[in-house]
């Protein structure tokens, strides 16, 4: 039997702008070329300047510095204490986020009607921006004498605390307007995830005579795993950057006492107008959340296995 | 393993009515399950017998009522503090644990020491032959083997009671009636009363020592299979049992003669009512094709391999028969049936109820 020869219509469209697959590259190219232009250009120009001395207070030194900026960094005190802090943050704030957002979404599972109007008022700190979100703790909440928390811990006889100017209080502070905007998306993502367990394997459990509590640690934990992590994974990605909330509220103060890295980097690029340096804190930062995020990553695939 | 064999897992229903917002799906139930009986609540869907099973697994509060087991009042005890164990319609296995962890899920939570789980896991799986499993997380595994470990968590704990929920619906036909006989057997072994909920009343009739059929939230008849089968209490009962069930046609009573149209016959004795209406009711299977009877034309004939199912119209009705061999006619084809009237039910036709 003879085949046919192999001539199609298909046989014409080889080429990289020809035919369907062409078309649709070229739909996609302006796109494309913002996004490059806008996410890969300053990222390579980021790494780039971190190996520059480019320092607008001492121009005069500015060229190639290879490794020197990361050599500083390791001998910076300052750049250790803003580590430490960076997570302190992300560990207590996101836990935080986790452990109300679980508790709040277990709580609301049990009511029987109008879940809507929580998952409704959930979303209203998530939509508000970071720095109203800082301002708005910082004048409305926190403020000495003002303040509505300043006023319950006053009437509850405790005395008037400088919450964002004292040290230890202001990083806690900063920890709970961070969790305070977060914990809903915890809540609302954790709900969804409890209300898609089958409700069949709960009455199982009871028959097989697991009480409330076992069946918390033993079903639910396990079920939602999946959701959990990546409620963690995306949380710590966005904690380890954070900027606008603390910038509003603290602006890294008083002193250090609240500057994580992010905001270390912000205040020697542009406030000390060290831009090669602050560009190496800025990429450690970045190294510091890629591997944080493989590892979250590759926790969640090698359990699910 | 003969625990139950003490007389445990005797159940009553004294009254139950349960109510879901307007839906009564319980109107007043009375049931007695003797102990180490196998047990069938039979019904079509909405009927009730799902909501009558999930009372007993202590799943549903009764609204109103008292269910008693092995004498003890447990109309309000949590599904734990009853000794039950249940197999449900979609296995409801805890897909995150292997079928070994399934398994031994209630003894863990029962308080059976550590050490000896492992073996009456074991025991368990190799009773429904899936102890080459136990790695496996029930995602892995196909749904009679699902259904086999749902099955071994069940009897693992050696319950009182023993819940099974249209166990059967998931499976393909084949697997169904080989699980079937296993489950039959199964239970005779372990000596644990069972209630076994289908809607598929061909798996009651062979699976069930006794039944109890449900029909709109009440129990119509309660009986061995073949009483149901035999002696239906009500022409509904009689219109359900029987594949296909019983044709039911209006008919008139004098003494011993039933006359359905132009076409009477005697019964084999007197009946002890005066002359009028009734409901006459014949199985497919005891109606012939002869010279003489009630003229009907085919309307269609259903080759079922080793016999015949012929639907025939009468009047405005159709009349199903069942030839025992296989045999051709042609479509419309007009012919006569003849009643064996030994076989004949009759049924009063305002209360539906049962004429002997």
């Amino acid at each position: 039997m003879q085949l046919p020869p192999k001539v199609g219509i298909g046989r014409q469209r080889s080429g990289l702008f020809t035919g369907e697959r062409g078309f649709a590259l070229l739909m996609v190219s302006p796109g494309l070329l913002v996004l490059i232009l806008t996410t890969t250009f300053p990222l390579a120009y980021l790494i780039w300047s971190s190996f520059q001395n480019i320092n607008l207070a001492m121009p005069f030194l500015d060229g190639f510095a290879g490794l020197d900026n990361y050599r500083n960094m390791m001998s910076d005190g300052r750049y250790w204490h803003a580590q430490q802090l960076t997570a302190i943050y992300t560990i207590s704030s996101v836990f935080l986020q986790i452990a109300i957002g679980l508790g709040l979404a277990l709580l609301v599972m049990q009511i029987p009607a109008g879940q809507w109007l929580f998952r409704i008022m959930a979303i209203l700190p998530i939509v508000l921006a970071p720095v109203v979100v800082g301002l708005f703790w910082r004048t409305l909440m926190l403020a000495p004498e003002f303040g509505i928390v300043d006023f319950i811990v006053r009437v509850l006889g405790f005395g008037s605390v400088n919450w964002l100017g004292s040290p230890t209080p202001a990083l806690i502070s900063v920890i709970i307007i961070h969790t305070w905007q977060w914990t809903p998306f915890a809540f609302l993502v954790l709900l969804a995830s409890l209300a898609s367990l089958p409700p069949d394997i709960y009455e199982a459990a009871r028959i097989d005579k697991a009480n409330a509590f076992q069946r918390f640690i033993h079903i639910t934990l396990p079920l939602i795993r999946p959701a959990i992590i990546i409620v963690v994974i995306m949380r710590s990605m966005i904690a380890l950057s954070a900027f606008a909330a603390i910038f509003a509220a603290t602006g890294g103060g008083p002193g250090t006492a609240s500057e994580i890295l992010n905001l270390y980097a912000y205040k020697t690029s542009f406030v000390e107008l060290n831009f090669g340096y602050g560009s190496a804190l800025a990429v450690s930062l970045l190294i510091i959340t890629l591997g944080v995020s493989g590892i979250l990553f590759h926790l969640r695939t090698a359990k699910r296995n | 393993m003969n625990q139950a064999s003490d007389n445990r897992g005797r159940v009553t229903l004294r009254g139950i009515r349960k109510s879901f917002g307007s839906f009564e799906a319980l109107k007043g139930v009375d049931l007695d399950i003797e102990a180490v009986e196998f047990f069938a609540l039979l019904g079509p869907s909405g009927s009730g017998k799902t909501t009558t099973l999930r009372v007993l697994a202590g799943l549903e509060t009764p609204d109103e009522g008292v269910m008693t087991l092995d004498d003890a009042d447990v109309t309000y005890a949590q599904p734990g503090e009853r000794d039950v164990a249940m197999v449900f319609q979609n296995y409801a296995l805890y897909p995150h644990m292997t079928l070994e962890a399934n398994i031994g899920f209630p003894l863990k939570m029962d308080g059976v020491p550590k050490d000896q789980i492992p073996g009456l896991v074991r025991e368990a799986a190799a009773k429904v032959k899936i102890d080459h499993l136990l790695h496996r997380r029930p995602g892995q595994l196909s749904g009679g083997q699902q259904q086999r470990c749902a099955l071994a968590r069940a009897i693992v704990r050696q319950p009182r009671l023993f819940l099974l929920d249209e166990p059967l619906s998931n499976l393909d036909a084949q697997l169904r009636l080989e699980t079937r006989v296993e489950l039959k057997k199964l239970q005779r072994s372990l000596d644990v009363t069972t209630v076994y909920v289908t809607h598929d009343q061909e798996e009651a009739m062979t699976i069930a020592d006794r039944m109890a059929v449900f029909l709109d939230g009440n129990i119509a008849q309660v009986g061995t299979p073949e009483e149901v089968f035999n002696t239906p209490r009500n022409v509904d009962v009689a219109a359900f049992i029987g594949s296909p069930p019983m044709n039911i046609l209006k008919g008139h009573l004098d003494g011993t003669k039933v006359s359905i149209g132009d076409y009477a016959f005697n019964l084999p004795a007197a009946v002890a009512r005066s002359p009028g209406e009734v409901v006459v009711g014949i199985r497919p299977s005891h109606i012939a094709i002869a010279q003489e009877g009630l003229p009907a034309s085919l309307y269609l004939s259903e080759n079922l391999g080793e016999s015949m199912l012929l639907n025939f119209d009468v009047g405005d009705q159709l009349v199903k028969v069942r030839l025992p061999e296989v045999c051709r006619f042609a479509d419309n084809e007009t012919v006569r049936l003849k009643f064996d009237p030994g076989h004949v039910h009759l049924f009063d036709p305002q209360s539906g109820t049962r004429i002997d």
